[in-house]
């Protein structure tokens, strides 16, 4: 029997894929050098389209810094109030670009998969 | 309104993710609350009017949520740092109050960790007083019996199951108990913090 996917179907498929992708996208924002959580969120938002929930991206950074991936150091800002700055270790320099191969290939992959769907209407 | 309401509106919002947080080092605090407080003043960029500390704080979420967040992640790593069978449930007890399923989980560690424990203690103490420890059927309502197990001072005149089998089964069946509560604990923290499968 035929199953359809409802919409709440794929908004919670989206949401899992959105999330194991996150940790590679915060990463992926750092490689050009450092930056503080705002900076980090708008850069999700402006390059990749990816709206995060603010509450969220400091545990994955105080993750990412536990898993010796990213380090961060607390910096007087001009706006006059302290801001915490986050940057590459050079594990996660080298875990990043890992992980980004990994995701080239299988997105590669998937997506010659799913070439003959495009421009075919269901 | 003057920036000061916002600011002061900002610090009873931190205030009361601070009190969710409890349980955590006062170093881990003291980082997390700071680390809040320059997001929101990122945020309002230099205007920290009430409703523009309002529309920040709205976009962070509630302090029990943000709280609940920052507490299970920070617990979790503390816990992949120290996996002992002291530490988990003390990482179970910090995540308790934070969610339903918190609370769940807590009972069930409780629950899991007292049946191992006396399990483990009643198939020591056979060989102290062997008349006094065992696993009794006792007989109740006409074709109903109840079980009973553990140290009894008056022994009694019921039908005792295991006789010196209580010590190898107590011992396993005891640690076998302790230690899928000590998993399901890892399970849980983990799945707290949405680390399930990594």
């Amino acid at each position: 029997m035929a199953m359809e996917i409802t919409g709440d179907e794929l908004g919670k498929w989206e949401s899992q894929l959105r999330k194991g992708g996150l940790g590679l996208a915060v990463l992926a924002t750092l490689w050009s050098g450092r930056l503080y959580g705002l900076e980090i969120l708008r850069r999700l938002e402006a390059d990749a389209g990816m709206s995060v929930q603010e509450g969220t991206i400091y545990p994955l950074l105080s993750r990412l810094k536990a898993d010796g991936l990213v380090d961060a150091e607390w910096v007087q800002a001009e706006a006059g109030h302290p801001r915490k700055y986050y940057v590459l270790t050079p594990s996660g320099r080298r875990r990043l670009k890992d992980m980004a191969a990994s995701w080239t290939s299988f997105a590669g992959g998937l997506d010659r998969l799913l070439t003959p769907l495009k421009g075919d209407p269901a | 309104m003057s920036p000061d309401a916002g600011l002061a509106h900002l610090d009873v919002y931190l205030d009361q993710v601070r009190r969710n947080l409890r349980g955590l080092s006062e170093a881990d605090t003291a980082e997390t609350i700071a680390e809040l407080r320059s997001h929101v003043l990122d945020k309002v960029e230099g205007d920290p009017s009430p409703a523009k500390v309002e529309a920040a704080i709205d976009a962070l979420g509630s302090p029990r949520e943000v709280a609940r967040l920052n507490l299970a992640e920070r617990t979790v790593a503390r816990m992949d740092a120290d996996r002992s069978l002291l530490a988990v449930p003390r990482a179970i007890g910090r995540l308790a109050t934070l969610s339903l399923y918190g609370f769940f989980a807590f009972m069930v560690s409780l629950i899991g960790y007292a049946f191992g424990a006396a399990l483990m203690l009643t198939a020591v103490a056979k060989p102290f007083a062997p008349r006094h420890v065992g696993l009794w059927k006792m007989p109740g309502a006409p074709d109903d019996f109840t079980y009973t197990l553990g140290v009894i001072s008056d022994a009694p005149p019921a039908h005792e199951l295991l006789g010196w089998w209580i010590i190898p089964i107590g011992l396993f069946v005891g640690a076998l108990t302790l230690w899928l509560t000590w998993r399901f604990g890892v399970f849980s923290v983990r799945l707290m913090a949405g680390r399930r499968g990594r």
